[in-house]
């Protein structure tokens, strides 16, 4: 697996001698508590794939195609996603673009609708009789009879996972120190030539954390890209999961290999890239001059795209059955409220399990919290399906744990080993945002420690963890499998009740219950995510 | 700095939150029915509700997916809190037979069904009916070209104008049936035929009728149920039901059932809720509500339904099928369809 090579280390950041097996003992059984219970899915997946003893070679033959697809559309998604995060998380962040705090919200919220909604209403706006073929009509275009296959699933998937990349790298962006990009304007260099040779390699370890976000996504996404007839791995595990059992987990399998490949990978690439800066007093305004209809022009593009014309599709369906009095949006007080529970809980207890590891892998550079850390991030490659019957089994089978099942709190652990992933990359970044230099001049100012923790190292991790449990808050209020599996009897969630209404075909029901799900999850990212990432 | 005196009371209002959702977790005991149902809350809900008012039995509803509902109760093995299974598909009742976890049924509840809608071992029992028809839009084709038997797919007429959907319970149910019926080689060689014209692989029969409306495809292999919907959703929405000839394996009524849990705490409130959706007040409201065919013996489908005689199609027999639901995804995904 990873890791740091020891000979690369910043002397900046060393407070203990950063050697493996040098720091403090704790990590290694944190890290080993950690990795075992983020290692639960993959377990049950390898005991029940040689328990079902399918023919491997046969198996495997026959994924082939449904893997090679799997790892096309995850790497072209997750590039793209790079590119354009990035781009919009710099616009939004460091330039002067109009009204930047609307977009800093507006950009994060496609990740909010389930994706097999979002996409049911992209497909319902741009095919025959939607709403984009009609405004395509008026100036004689048709919109296109059938939308299917590997270019759509390229575009529906991207456009909804991009907020994986911006937000990381945006709070990146906003606890790194400006001088640096100053000076070299100051020497002369072009906001273009700044942003490559200084801002970029600095943001590398947020682009990777957040592509590979998006990788990963990509590799257990379901519903959008069946809805897109793309044929993928995860599909497999779905269709074959009563039908062909031993096919399905032997799928699932593979998935985690795949996942494992992927993040062990990434590890490596990222682990030079282990600088620590303190954020700056302002935030360095590039003026973007001639080129401010064209960055308003994207940015507005992505937002009509991802977020506006799915939620004017959804709003047609909704209208339908407001007008002809079947839909009361008193039914939906409850799920909201579970909803927002569930959403902030997991959010909290993310960040609280993940910050350890992230101090354990940054600061002492532990072996242990790397291995724990690839558990961690294989849980998102993981259907969530799978995740669910996972649980069940060590809930019931594992002796002392029977009290958990059909609980709040087994429910938010599925959700934190599918999501912990996701304020990982985040969680790290905000243990580089405190340099050593301001631990070492608190300590010798004040002996309090909890005081410094409070004072000290808060403020300048807040940007980072912000963004970390934004991404896992926005994740888990649209999580379906594991919470229909998990949930205690009568936990009925916004997302629960989307699906159930999507499922038989209630279609104004899905609208309004998909427009109730963006807005709390709107309030929530204003709340906890945009003005943590504001307060500087 | 007002966050820092926040912190700890945040800390403690979430726990004390954590602790009250731990503390409603449910009460499984011999009082209330728990139910897994992979039947809509919409379509089932009030009627559970009457139920509870009628018997004074209380009934607690883990709604989900039936195939996912199948796999948690095996996952969950006798320390199930499942009492009664309610099922959307044979499939998934089938594949918690096979695994033993069903419950012998009393046979006055067996008895309430014609013998071609109950499991042959007395374990499950069919409560309504959803027949496989063929959705079609009228702009793109008359309804004097539609075939009166799904055989007829295979004519190259029907090239790049069929809505499929291979990998959902529905369509793996029906080509089950079609095995019980023709065999596994005349199935075998209709899905070639079929995939032979370049069938439109969708999700589901949501997915298809909407596909149909929207003009994506002519027609549509689907459960009769789900252009009812639509069209309740959108009066302009232009997708039409065509039945297929009534002895037709193209016209095969798609059961949805009820079955004990072995070892169910709650067994006789189990029984008693199924006799409950099979009498006849029950199986009004599905032929009203729902548009279900009735399954019950004396109780007529809904007006704007097509009458339906089942005399040689119904229940399936995985038993007598060799291989199962297995053997009719090898045979589907065999043809070169996305099993």
């Amino acid at each position: 697996m990873t890791v740091v090579a020891p000979d690369r280390i910043d002397p900046a950041t060393t407070v203990h001698p950063a050697t493996s097996g040098s720091g403090p003992r704790w990590p290694i059984p944190v890290a080993g508590f950690i990795a075992l219970v983020f290692a639960v899915p993959a377990l049950y997946v390898t005991v029940r794939t040689a328990q079902l003893g399918s023919d491997l070679g046969d198996t495997l033959g026959s994924a082939m195609g449904p893997l090679g697809r799997t790892l096309l559309l995850a790497s072209t998604v997750s590039v793209t996603a790079a590119v354009l995060g990035t781009m919009l998380a710099w616009l939004v962040e460091r330039t002067d673009l109009p009204a930047a705090r609307l977009w800093r919200l507006l950009l994060v919220l496609p990740l909010a609708l389930p994706s097999f909604v979002g996409a049911a209403a992209l497909l319902a706006a741009f095919t025959n009789t939607g709403l984009v073929s009609d405004l395509l009509g008026v100036v004689g275009l048709g919109g296109p009879r059938r939308i299917r296959g590997f270019w759509p699933t390229w575009l529906v998937l991207s456009g909804f996972t991009y907020p994986y990349v911006l937000l990381s790298v945006q709070a990146r962006l906003a606890s790194l120190r400006p001088s640096l990009e100053e000076s070299a304007r100051l020497l002369g260099r072009t906001g273009w030539q700044t942003f490559r040779s200084v801002t970029l390699p600095q943001l590398r370890s947020s682009i990777l954390a957040g592509g590979l976000l998006v990788f990963l996504y990509s590799v257990s996404e379901f519903g959008a890209v069946q809805l897109l007839g793309y044929d993928t791995l995860t599909r497999v595990v779905y269709a074959s999961r009563i039908s062909d059992r031993s096919t399905s987990f032997t799928s699932a399998a593979l998935l985690i290999v795949v996942a494992f490949v992927v993040v062990a990978t990434e590890r490596r690439f990222r682990a030079a890239a282990t600088d620590e800066r303190a954020r700056g007093r302002a935030r360095n305004v590039v003026a973007l001059g001639r080129w401010r209809p064209a960055a308003v022009g994207l940015v507005g593009a992505v937002v009509t795209f991802t977020l506006v014309v799915p939620m004017l599709s959804l709003g047609v369906w909704a209208r339908r059955g407001l007008v002809e009095g079947r839909l009361d949006l008193g039914d939906l007080v409850g799920p909201m409220l579970n909803t927002m529970l569930a959403g902030v809980v997991t959010a909290a207890v993310a960040i609280a399990v993940l910050l350890p590891l992230a101090v354990a892998t940054v600061r002492h550079r532990s072996r242990a919290a790397a291995v724990g850390s690839v558990s961690v991030v294989n849980g998102f490659a993981v259907p969530g399906l799978v995740i669910a019957l996972s649980l069940v089994v060590a809930a019931l089978r594992v002796p002392g744990l029977g009290w958990l099942y059909q609980t709040f709190p087994l429910l938010v652990l599925a959700y934190v080993l599918h999501f912990g992933s996701q304020a990982l990359g985040s969680a790290e970044d905000a243990v580089r945002a405190v340099p050593a230099s301001i631990r070492e001049s608190a300590r010798l100012l004040n002996s309090d420690r909890s005081e410094r923790l409070v004072r000290v190292d808060w403020p300048l991790m807040r940007p980072s963890l912000a963004s970390g449990a934004g991404l896992v808050m926005l994740s888990t209020v649209k999580e379906l499998p594991a919470t229909l599996l998990l949930a205690p009897i009568g936990f009925d969630t916004l997302a629960t009740d989307v699906w159930a209404a999507y499922e038989e075909g209630f279609l104004a029901r899905v609208g309004l219950t998909s427009i109730v799900l963006v807005a709390v999850s709107a309030a929530l990212t204003w709340l906890l995510v945009i003005r943590q990432l504001d307060r500087r | 700095m007002t966050t820092t005196r926040r912190l700890p009371a945040l800390a403690i209002s979430l726990l004390a939150l954590l602790a009250i959702a731990a503390g409603c977790s449910s009460s499984d005991s011999e009082d209330t029915v728990t139910i897994y149902s992979g039947r809509n809350e919409e379509l089932i809900g009030p009627l559970l509700e009457q139920f509870t008012e009628a018997t004074g039995i209380e009934v607690e509803v883990q709604y989900g997916d039936s195939a996912d509902l199948a796999l948690l109760i095996t996952e969950e093995g006798e320390d199930s809190p499942a009492d009664v299974f309610l099922s959307q598909s044979p499939g998934a009742m089938g594949f918690l037979e096979a695994g033993g976890q069903l419950a012998e049924l009393d046979g006055s509840i067996l008895d309430a069904v014609p013998a071609s809608s109950r499991d042959d071992d007395g374990r499950w029992v069919g409560i309504t009916g959803r027949q496989r028809v063929l959705v079609y839009n009228p702009e793109l084709v008359s309804a004097d070209e539609l075939p009166s038997s799904v055989l007829d797919l295979t004519d190259p007429a029907w090239s790049g104008r069929i809505g499929v959907a291979p990998s959902n319970g529905s369509f793996q149910d029906f080509v089950t049936a079609m095995r019980a019926d023709l065999g596994d080689d005349a199935t075998s060689s209709w899905l070639e035929g079929l995939a032979a014209n370049d069938p439109v692989p969708y999700p589901k029969n949501s997915a298809i009728v909407a596909a149909v409306g929207r003009g994506e495809v002519a027609v549509g292999l689907v459960n009769h149920y789900y252009n009812f919907r639509a069209l309740a959703e959108d009066p302009a929405h232009p997708g039409l039901n065509h039945q297929l000839a009534v002895d037709d394996p193209g016209s095969v009524l798609i059961v949805t059932g009820a079955a004990v849990i072995e070892g169910a705490d709650a067994a006789d409130g189990a029984a008693e809720l199924i006799e409950y959706l099979l009498a006849a007040d029950a199986q009004r409201y599905f032929a009203d509500e729902t548009f279900e065919y009735p399954l019950a013996s004396g109780v007529e489908p809904a007006e704007v339904i097509p009458p339906a005689s089942f005399a040689d199609t119904g229940a399936i027999d995985y038993e007598g099928l060799t291989g199962g639901l297995e053997a009719t995804r090898d045979l589907i995904t065999a043809a070169g369809f996305e099993g």
